[in-house]
């Protein structure tokens, strides 16, 4: 059972509180397994050709009524703030949007902490401040689906005036859903409060639905902060889209130089990362990959940190961890219900293989590491400052995450072991940035707003 | 982290030369041991100019990974009184800043006859880091100590960060002196010295018979035991 089946059976209407016919279906709906796909970015510079564009774009973004129903293929949109300015929204409008999503990804470099070999001067030209105004993503179940989709999508874009195409980029997972290292990721999916579907025993409860709609409640009890008028803002909700290139053959190159034997590579891996390459967490399978659990939706992310609070099994900083401590005693007061994300990320390039190394990886590999959440610019700042370019939240001072930080040397990574802690040394910036942004991802009904030129 | 030079110490020289510089001007008439004294000042401080330079995010300064944040704001009516009233209360020892871990310090002073405050924060990292986490777990600190300001949004506000970034003034100097330990790591430094003297009294009661384990050991010992004294 594929997650996405597993969320049709469980798929409850009496549940649903949230206006799903007006929510974008790439909110809610998860990448299929396996899955293919594009994404496209576009440039306006001419706001009358762009709304109108966007306005026959619309008709092709299904809604989440019935977002855990069977589809071959889904288009999801979103908009920069330099997106939404050239296609003419007022200035009260853009005043109203939070200051980081203003200044736009790039923008934000300095709390982002993408400096060094993550800075934008590095990033692809259709990432440059600026370049990137609207976003479109498809999923498709398999390659013919996708056709279809991405010509009715181009097909759309020929007919229309003053946009240019300015980056597409395909992408694609066979049915591990493996990301660029080898390892199935997008496994922990918060449960959306009113979504319809409710958690199992033994799964994380469900977050209330503001923290990824707006207009909804959040975890403090009211709506977090939302773009004016309602027409623009309800239902809608933010996404952030980082373009890594993942380093491979140097990853692989380093765990072969740590370990002894394929098996103690396998563990190094599974340390630093918090699961097997099945997907199969540390906390459940503690010896060795399980590759039954892993494929499990109802059982791999079944689990908790209660059982290991020394991190004897998962280290406290595996990425993972990191990035979800769940019930993990943090140093720092931390709500972990606010820094929740709905994983969307995409790997592009070859399969992973054990034997690539770095003097033969041609940098073809990747991962769009994308995410929605109302509070995206704010969690993925915090994110990079606090959870993943630092330790000082688990006690590890300086300590960052092993497969997304940003390394400086002596780059260490921290193995709790009875009777004495393990450290390895050398660990290297494995993803490094190549682009990213800010966007906003509006409701269906925002959609027609901006296309229909709403504010006269 | 707070380090944007690939190497600190080259970062240190470039900024010790324009300190230099500066000093020269400003020293231009001064008599020369002022020039002298301040320069040792400078040179003292070398080691630890490591991320001095940098803001803390939007607003305040940043040093290694320890920031400040000073606000001056207008109380509404009777605001001093009530929050003098919750100081003497709690003796200053406030039950949720403790647990927050991010705090150095915490001051408030009333000025111009009790119509305005200064607030003073020392804290590690950026400065609205965990104003979300504040605002679901200690909602109702955050707005007992705030709500006497005036036009105070609620922590709970969107518009809370722009409140706050609207009242920060930039500390024009600003002194650290252990700018790169957080309040967590003093906490696990005092939690290490405690177990450190243990596990030391029992290798003095039952010292290792292994030759590498007697040698690490006399290297910990010689790491610890000369006192040194404190360069800033």
């Amino acid at each position: 059972m594929t997650f996405l089946t597993d969320l049709k059976a469980r798929f409850a209407r009496e549940h649903v509180t949230l206006a799903l016919d007006d929510i974008q279906a790439l909110i809610l709906r998860s990448r299929p397994e396996p899955y293919v796909g594009v994404h496209a970015m576009l440039h306006v510079d001419e706001a009358e050709g762009g709304r109108a564009l966007l306005l026959r774009m619309a008709e092709h973004v299904p809604s989440a009524a019935g977002w855990t129903d069977d589809r071959d293929a889904w288009m999801g949109v979103a908009i920069s703030f330099q997106g939404l300015k050239a296609l003419g929204v007022p200035e009260s409008s853009l005043a109203s949007f939070p200051l980081p999503f203003q200044q736009g990804m790039a923008g934000r470099a300095e709390q982002l902490r993408d400096v060094g070999g993550n800075a934008s001067e590095h990033w692809d030209e259709a990432f440059q401040p600026g370049t990137c105004h609207v976003a479109l993503t498809i999923y498709a179940r398999d390659e013919a689906a996708l056709k279809v989709a991405l010509d009715q999508a181009m097909g759309e874009l020929e007919r229309s005036s003053g946009v240019t195409l300015v980056g597409q980029h395909a992408f694609g997972a066979d049915a591990d859903a493996k990301n660029p290292f080898g390892f199935r990721d997008s496994i922990s999916q918060p449960f959306v409060a009113g979504s319809g579907v409710e958690p199992l025993a033994g799964q994380e409860r469900s977050i209330a639905a503001g923290e990824f709609i707006l207009g909804e409640n959040s975890e403090t009890g009211k709506p977090v902060a939302m773009p004016e008028p309602p027409e623009l803002g309800r239902n809608g909700s933010f996404v952030v889209l980082r373009k890594y290139e993942s380093k491979v053959g140097a990853f692989n190159d380093y765990i072969r130089s740590q370990a002894g034997d394929e098996a103690a590579e396998e563990l190094l891996g599974a340390k630093m990362v918090g699961r097997w390459r099945s997907g199969a967490p540390l906390t459940l399978a503690p010896e060795r990959d399980d590759p039954a659990l892993g494929a499990d939706p109802a059982r791999n992310n079944g689990f908790d940190f209660s059982k290991d609070p020394r991190g004897l099994m998962c280290p406290h900083a595996a990425h993972m961890r990191r990035l979800n401590p769940r019930d993990s005693q943090l140093t720092i007061m931390t709500d972990v219900n606010i820094h929740r994300i709905i994983r969307r990320s995409s790997t592009f390039g070859p399969k992973w293989n054990r034997s690539l190394s770095a003097k033969d990886d041609k940098g073809e590999r990747g991962i769009f590491f994308i995410f929605i959440s109302a509070r995206a610019y704010d969690t993925i700042e915090f994110f990079q400052q606090e959870w993943i370019n630092r330790g000082n939240f688990i006690d590890l001072a300086e300590e960052r995450d092993p497969v997304v930080g940003l390394q400086e040397p002596p780059g260490t990574f921290t193995m709790p072991q009875v009777p004495v802690r393990k450290r390895v040394d050398g660990v290297g910036t494995f993803n490094q940035l190549r682009g990213g942004e800010y966007l906003f991802m509006p409701s269906l009904g925002a959609l027609r707003w901006i296309g229909g030129a709403g504010w006269r | 982290m707070t380090d944007h030079h690939p190497d600190p110490r080259l970062a240190d020289e470039t900024m010790l030369e324009k300190i230099r510089r500066q000093v020269d001007a400003v020293a231009h008439d001064a008599p020369h041991l002022a020039k002298i004294a301040l320069e040792a000042m400078v040179r003292k401080h070398n080691p630890d100019l490591k991320g001095t330079a940098s803001s803390a995010g939007r607003v305040g300064k940043q040093s290694g990974n320890v920031s400040e944040l000073t606000a001056i704001a207008p109380l509404k009516a009777g605001g001093a009184e009530r929050l003098r009233r919750i100081f003497d209360l709690t003796n200053g020892n406030m039950d949720g800043a403790q647990r927050v871990s991010t705090l150095h310090d915490m001051r408030f002073v009333f000025f111009d006859d009790d119509t305005r405050i200064l607030f003073a924060t020392t804290y590690d990292g950026d400065w609205d880091s965990y104003i979300n986490d504040f605002a679901t777990k200690i909602p109702e600190l955050m707005d007992l100590l705030f709500a006497n300001i005036e036009g105070w949004p609620g922590i709970d506000s969107p518009a809370v960060k722009d409140f706050i970034a609207g009242h920060q003034i930039d500390a024009a100097g600003w002194f650290v002196a252990n700018p790169q330990v957080t309040v967590v790591d003093t906490r696990r430094f005092q939690r290490m010295d405690k177990a450190l003297a243990i596990f030391l009294d029992q290798m003095a009661a039952n010292p290792p018979q292994h030759e590498a384990t007697r040698q690490a050991l006399d290297t910990l010992s010689q790491a610890l035991a000369q006192p040194e004294g404190v360069d800033y």
